[in-house]
């Protein structure tokens, strides 16, 4: 049995009714039962639709889609582009440059290593004296604008984790985590330095990239030694 | 502004106040970090995959799933942080999909022939030994009514912007949605 009414039920149920029409539907509702229980069913299925459940893919697509993207999974990806890129190019770099950019990654390195014990054995929480105020621009020429603001936003956000988290950490903690971020910073600010005078060296880039996604990375187990309040 | 002169980035935040982590690790994918886009991949495939499912059948889902994943590799371009990743991944999946049911010509009719695969849906209640799973009776619907109704009541888009994705007129969107709802009532759990 359908009414007047029936194909207006969903916008009822949806307050897409003007004022007037829904008080002439609701004067309606009082003697109709079949619209009644149209109403009460058609909230039920919206109900039933916000319960659904997310679905998972039964096998995972990402090997197909670092594929498709020129991304290898395995973490060798990296070197893999690069070699293909060195045969493609031909670099010159410094060795003071080399250089600087080993010991940095390995001090980064060597502090991931290092706070991953320290969050392990003892729950310690941070604080950072001097949480510093100027991130430098430290965007690879491949990085467009917003992304170098989310970026330097993110990097703030953390930063002040830490230093309202500062006081409650092992000073041991601290001076380490300064040290790393400050050859961090050395390494990011070499790295722009040599960009300016070659803006489209593709290795001085990628490695930029890395290295301010290494900070990143440090900031963010730093900001978890850090107790939630 | 800042020393860039550039307007400043809006970065969705959680209720901890703290940096949505999609929004870096988008950043850091636009810069070409595979490992940041995997993260974004593992935190939100189950959601663009059911919404794939749910707006496709099943034989295509994974491709498409992958489709959608390179083509946000290659417009991150344009992601500006001006909405949650989530969000913006979302409309790109829903415009990967509809694209891909125009190239299988299944689009033009299906609001038309819709209405008629309705009308044969059982006009009455079912009993309980016709109840079926709602995720098999939504499959069941017309195309066009599947894919308003997913928008919907599913995913929560307004008939308005259903309209747009759509290309339809809002009230087309409207009835669309209704018939679906009023099919799948009958197929409710009692």
């Amino acid at each position: 049995m359908n009414d007047q009414w029936t194909e207006r039920l969903s916008e009822y149920v949806d307050d897409e009714l003007t004022d007037s029409e829904r008080i002439a539907l609701e004067a309606h509702l009082q003697t109709c039962a079949h619209c009644t229980t149209i109403v009460g069913d058609l909230r039920r299925v919206i109900r039933r639709a916000r319960m659904l459940r997310e679905q998972a893919p039964a096998h995972d697509l990402w090997p197909g889609i670092a594929r498709r993207i020129g991304a290898t999974p395995a973490p060798t990806a990296k070197t893999v582009d690069l070699a293909a890129r060195r045969r493609i190019r031909r670099w010159s770099f410094s060795l003071p440059q080399l250089a600087a950019a080993g010991i940095a990654l390995m001090m980064v390195s060597g502090g991931a290593v290092w706070l991953a014990g320290v969050r392990a054995a003892d729950p310690v929480v941070v604080s950072i004296n001097n949480p510093p105020n100027a991130t430098p621009a430290v965007i690879p020429a491949t990085v467009r604008p917003s992304a170098s603001q989310s970026y330097a936003a993110a990097v703030a956000d953390l930063e002040r984790v830490l230093a309202q988290g500062r006081g409650q950490l092992d000073p041991t903690t601290v001076r380490v985590i300064e040290q790393n971020l400050a050859a961090i910073d050395r390494a990011i600010a070499d790295a722009q330095r040599a960009l300016e005078a070659d803006s489209a060296n593709l290795y001085l880039n990628s490695h930029l990239a890395e290295t301010m996604r290494r900070k990143l990375d440090l900031l963010r187990q730093a900001a978890a030694l850090v107790p939630v309040s | 502004m800042n020393e860039l002169g550039l307007g400043v980035a809006i970065l969705e935040h959680e209720p901890t106040g703290r940096t949505d982590p999609d929004a870096v690790d988008a950043t850091l994918a636009a810069s070409g970090d595979a490992s940041a886009f995997e993260r974004l991949y593992r935190n939100h495939v189950p959601r663009v995959y059911g919404l794939v499912r749910r707006m496709l059948n099943d034989d295509d889902a994974d491709e498409v799933a992958q489709d959608i994943f390179v083509r946000a590799w290659q417009k991150l371009g344009t992601f500006r942080g001006e909405a949650a990743f989530g969000t913006w991944l979302h409309r790109l999946a829903i415009n990967v999909i509809l694209a891909r049911r125009e190239s299988l010509g299944t689009r033009r009719k299906r609001y038309i022939e819709g209405d008629a695969v309705l009308e044969t849906l059982p006009a009455r209640r079912p009993g309980p030994e016709m109840a079926m799973d709602f995720e098999a009776a939504m499959q069941r619907l017309p195309d066009g009514a599947r894919e308003v109704f997913v928008l919907h009541d599913v995913q929560g888009y307004r008939h308005e912007e259903i309209a747009k994705m759509l290309g339809l007129a809002t009230g087309t969107s409207k009835s669309q949605l209704h018939r679906a709802r009023m099919a799948l009532r009958q197929h409710l759990e009692r």
